[in-house]
């Protein structure tokens, strides 16, 4: 792997959301690399921390709406799972940032695009910052 | 058996041109467990069928790569496919190089199809077949709710052929509407005949429901009527309907002589004889909920019934009629061309006592006047409350209630009479503020869902896609405690050890207990830990 970012995506929202992206013809950088999970829920902590190993530059989890939940309560574990990896990246002095977990609908292309662009941009920035050092 | 795997790549009738398609092939083809990659055009249609038909036949592989469109549209007739073929669905890996790779990028996009094909096969490599089996049920339904609805919903579950157990804690069946004179309880004492001569519905009057156990197929109810009765049933549908109030913190002053009820307002409407024929009447809704479907349907009913019957002034306080539901547009106009006066406030109005009669002070926001009304009576807003005994049942079944206590659909827009709970449905008002409608609509698809969860005789499931290592487990109960859809069971395999076991039938396949268990002793066939891991792995290596 070679800096891509991966992102865990729920078949219920991000999953769809990313298929209704190329339906309408639009666009998102191609170091995406989208891995179905029946639900947000399902991703754990290793999945995440062992797509940062092989060299992912960021890691996401990308989940269905707060409270929408197709599973009740698999966002919200989810959620609590990206945090605890934050503080265990951070601990062992690696950006926490790396992980992230963010809440789409399945009708919403705009959100999916702006999610991966704004990860995409941070990864740019910090590489940037680590070349002037 | 060492891995024969056969790869189809779609160019989705040639229309994917940013992707090379014999260079992916040329890459794949050195791998070493691959049997072929075949170029096809058009998997979907009749002609893809056949190319895949014909080659699973003549070669002997054991993986089957597909790499087209997403899964979303073809997963599951590809999977039919396999099996006519006889080989296991569970052996299918797709990969999505239409929507997520050719469609959302600009330029050629060869590499990146061939990683996430690449992906897909990593993780077929792990798949192993999932074996379906019958698994025996029971199928008979208990209806928790002798209304309307209850009824309706086991006199089609009966003319289906299901036998149902229709539980009502009333002496006798009817519920409310059969206290209304006219149309509808001519109808409800119609539906009760039938009910009584039907001869798969079992009737159980004076009895509640106290526990439930168990999981979708094997209900295990308790319940108290004159005696204990502990039954077995396959699915329950809770027809448990509404009740209604005048909302205390609503209105000012407290019903009585003036100030009375929809409900007392239909009895008076149904007496034969009026003490006293009340000259001007004042209805008034919409004080705090924004849509009160239920509110305006009684009011404007019942307006209209005043002024057709005692010919009285009748004035309409509201904020919106909101008109939502059928018929209710009609009944709005044939009101106001009767008579009926309709007064539009914003600031709730002020309702005080006034000799005997009842003083009601408001602004019309479309005439911007205050307007005072002495009126002899007024009818005052009845709010849609969850039936007693609601919140009891709810906890009683581990499912969820909304903000207004009603119980919680699984989905409002997907799934409206399902639970969270396979083989537990709510119909009718027990879930909302719902008119007849709605209702009816609401019968037709539990009674369609119950049939499709559980047809006559045997039912296929999906055995042990997701399963707990028995050798593994600890038994801490982690996933007992997480499961949304109360799949996981505690069962005793030996003297001394127990185990988790999760019943098929009732997961939903959603892989938070798989996530979740510190033994890692939860396998979810198709996105398990090595499945996932493979797929990592695989991305950037070509």
């Amino acid at each position: 792997m070679n800096g891509e970012i991966i992102a865990f995506c729920c078949e219920h929202s991000a999953y769809a959301a990313a298929d209704v992206v190329g339906k309408q013809g639009l666009h998102y950088p191609e170091k995406l690399r989208v891995i179905r999970v029946p639900c947000a829920g399902r991703v754990d902590i290793i999945h995440m921390l062992k797509a940062l190993e092989e060299g992912a530059a960021a890691v996401l989890v990308l989940g269905c709406e707060d409270g929408l939940c197709q599973h009740l309560t698999g966002n919200v574990r989810a959620k609590e799972r990206v945090k605890y990896s934050e503080t265990l990246l951070t601990e062992v002095g690696i950006d926490g940032g790396r992980v992230g977990m963010f809440n789409l609908a399945a009708n919403a292309p705009h959100k999916f695009i702006k999610i991966i662009n704004e990860v995409n941009d941070r990864i740019k920035e910090r590489e940037r910052e680590n070349d002037s050092r | 058996m060492p891995v024969r795997m056969g790869i189809f790549l779609c160019d989705c009738g040639g229309s994917l041109k940013n992707i090379d398609f014999p260079k992916v092939r040329e890459n794949l083809e050195n791998l070493e467990d691959i049997a072929f990659v075949d170029i096809t055009h058009n998997l979907c249609l009749e002609e893809g069928e056949k190319a895949i038909t014909s080659r699973i036949l003549t070669e002997n592989i054991n993986r089957v790569v597909i790499a087209a469109c997403s899964p979303e549209f073809r997963e599951r007739n590809f999977g039919e496919l396999l099996e006519k073929l006889r080989l296991n669905p569970g052996l299918l890996s797709l990969a999505n190089i239409r929507e997520q790779c050719s469609w959302a990028h600009e330029g050629d996009v060869t590499r990146k199809a061939l990683e996430l094909i690449m992906m897909a096969v990593g993780k077929a490599r792990l798949l192993q077949p999932v074996e379906r089996k019958e698994v025996a049920v029971n199928n008979e339904v208990l209806v928790v709710g002798g209304g309307f609805c209850g009824m309706k919903s086991s006199l089609e579950l009966s003319q289906l052929g299901i036998r149902t157990t229709l539980v009502e804690r009333e002496p006798t069946l009817g519920g409310k509407l059969k206290k209304l004179e006219g149309f509808y309880s001519s109808q409800i004492e119609a539906m009760i005949k039938a009910i009584e001569k039907a001869e798969n519905i079992e009737i159980l009057t004076s009895a509640e429901v106290t526990g439930v156990e168990g999981k979708i197929g094997d209900f295990k109810v308790r319940m108290r009527g004159t005696k204990e009765i502990l039954r077995s049933f396959g699915a329950i549908v809770f027809a448990t309907g509404y009740k209604t109030e005048v909302a205390a913190g609503d209105f000012p002053l407290k019903p009585g002589v003036n100030i009375i009820s929809q409900e007392r307002l239909v009895q008076l409407l149904q007496a034969p004889t009026l003490e006293a024929r009340p000259e001007t009447i004042g209805f008034i809704f919409d004080l705090s909920d924004e849509n009160p479907r239920f509110p305006t349907l009684a009011t404007l009913n019942n307006a209209l019934a005043v002024k057709q019957r005692w010919g009285s002034e009748v004035y309409v306080f509201c904020k919106n009629v909101k008109v939502d539901s059928e018929g209710v547009e009609k009944l709005y106009r044939e009101a106001r061309e009767d008579g009926v006066m309709f007064l539009k406030f914003d600031k709730n109005p002020k309702i005080s006592a006034d000799d005997g009669r009842v003083k009601i002070d408001a602004e019309d926001t479309l005439l911007g006047e205050e307007i005072v009304l002495t009126c002899d009576l007024v009818v005052a807003e009845e709010k849609l409350l969850p039936a007693e005994g609601t919140e009891g049942l709810s906890s009683l079944l581990k499912i969820r209630t909304d903000s207004q206590g009603f119980y919680q659909e699984e989905n409002v827009h997907l799934y409206p009479v399902s639970s969270e709970r396979k083989g537990i449905f709510f119909v009718g008002n027990c879930r909302g503020d719902l008119d007849l409608g709605r209702v009816l609509a609401d019968i037709s698809s539990v009674v369609a869902k119950v049939y499709e969860l559980l047809p006559p005789g045997k039912v296929i499931v999906e055995a042990e896609r997701v399963k707990a290592d028995p050798q593994k487990c600890v038994a801490c109960l982690t996933c007992i405690r997480v499961c949304p859809h109360r799949a996981v069971q505690l069962v005793q395999v030996d003297s001394e050890k127990v185990v988790a076991e999760i019943s098929q039938l009732a997961c939903d396949k959603c892989g938070i207990c798989a996530a979740i268990c510190p033994a890692k002793a939860i396998k979810f066939e198709g996105y398990s830990d090595d499945q996932i891991l493979a797929q990592i792995e695989a991305i950037g290596v070509s």
